[in-house]
């Protein structure tokens, strides 16, 4: 487990991790730069929203004007929701004071009164909001449909020589994908999975996670996953746009579909809280 | 003298030991020493969705 995206980037590129979840535009700047990566699945949609004071003077995303903003990266999907958001209330790059920080150090400076606002994934709007401290301004999804923002990437070099491996890795996420999103136990089972992800994974309350699960549940989905090269090539759009890539990429050149397609067939995990195993 | 002596040498056994047991992520260690064939990947996350 890591605190930042930028320790992941330096992990992945010195081969201490063969994949990682980051965040899908420092995975394209990535490829862009040269280095061998592709994007093989999705990690989530949605899950990301800018958090205000609760109690600050802040209501509308005009109300932004002049604030300061913290976002994990200015590789991020969170900073580019800000810059849709920028664009659809009349409003330019200058009007935000954008600064970067450690998704996990968001909350206690919202808190603190060092920024006004963060635009981050779950569950930090979650311990903003519980903690009674934070509100909602908005969920990413309000101005940007189909949102993703954390990717599975891999190594090149893993990908030619151990593609079963990925199939293998990109088949799990897909049948946890499916088995969070199963209609009727949906609740039951993100509650059961905030709980033993809060405490084996995360190392974090999972009450906070189960709030992060399940207000509402479609706060985070786990489905779809594949990468769609319609949601990517905006991405790419937007970060061409904002400055943070200097060239055009084709979406072959940084993501591999296969590994996706491979995993279209499979079925969600067959486990039940309380079960001692899943298959 | 001789008491002193060892009783360093056992703190020394002890701290090592304690230290090669909580800080050495064996799982990791020993992972990478297998066939890469057989070797699990590792896979890096921050803990947010």
């Amino acid at each position: 487990m890591f605190q930042g995206f930028p320790e992941i980037k330096e992990a992945l590129i010195s081969n201490q991790m063969q994949a990682a979840f980051m965040v899908a535009p420092m995975a394209i700047a990535l490829r862009a730069q040269g280095v061998p990566i592709k994007i093989v699945y999705l990690g989530h949609r949605y899950g990301s929203a800018v958090v205000v004071q609760k109690n600050g003077p802040v209501h509308s995303f005009a109300d932004l004007k002049g604030r300061i903003v913290a976002v994990p990266s200015r590789y991020s999907d969170e900073r580019l929701i800000l810059f849709r958001a920028m664009a659809a209330n009349g409003m330019s790059a200058r009007d935000l004071r954008l600064v970067e920080m450690a998704p996990p150090d968001v909350a206690g400076a919202l808190a603190a009164g060092a920024i006004d606002a963060f635009s981050m994934g779950e569950p930090y709007p979650s311990q903003a909001e519980s903690a009674g401290f934070g509100r909602v301004l908005f969920h990413a999804r309000q101005y940007w449909p189909d949102f993703i923002s954390c990717v599975l990437v891999v190594r090149q070099d893993v990908i030619d020589r151990r593609p079963e491996a990925v199939q293998v890795l990109v088949d799990g996420i897909a049948r946890s994908g499916l088995w969070l999103e199963n209609p009727p136990k949906r609740r039951a089972r993100r509650e059961h999975a905030a709980d033993f992800v809060g405490r084996f994974y995360y190392r974090q309350d999972p009450k906070l996670l189960k709030w992060a699960l399940t207000k509402p549940l479609e706060r985070v989905q786990y489905q779809p996953l594949t990468p769609l090269r319609k949601d990517f090539e905006l991405i790419v759009r937007l970060m061409r746009e904002t400055g943070v890539l200097d060239h055009d990429i084709a979406f072959e050149d940084y993501v591999d579909p296969r590994f996706a397609e491979g995993a279209k067939h499979e079925t969600e995990w067959r486990y039940e809280p309380g079960d001692a195993s899943a298959e | 003298m001789r008491k002193i002596g060892v009783a360093v040498a056992a703190w020394l056994a002890f701290i090592t030991a304690a230290h090669l047991s909580m800080n050495v992520d064996w799982k990791v260690l020993l992972n990478d020493r297998l066939p890469e064939r057989e070797r699990k990947l590792n896979v890096a996350y921050i803990p947010v969705t």
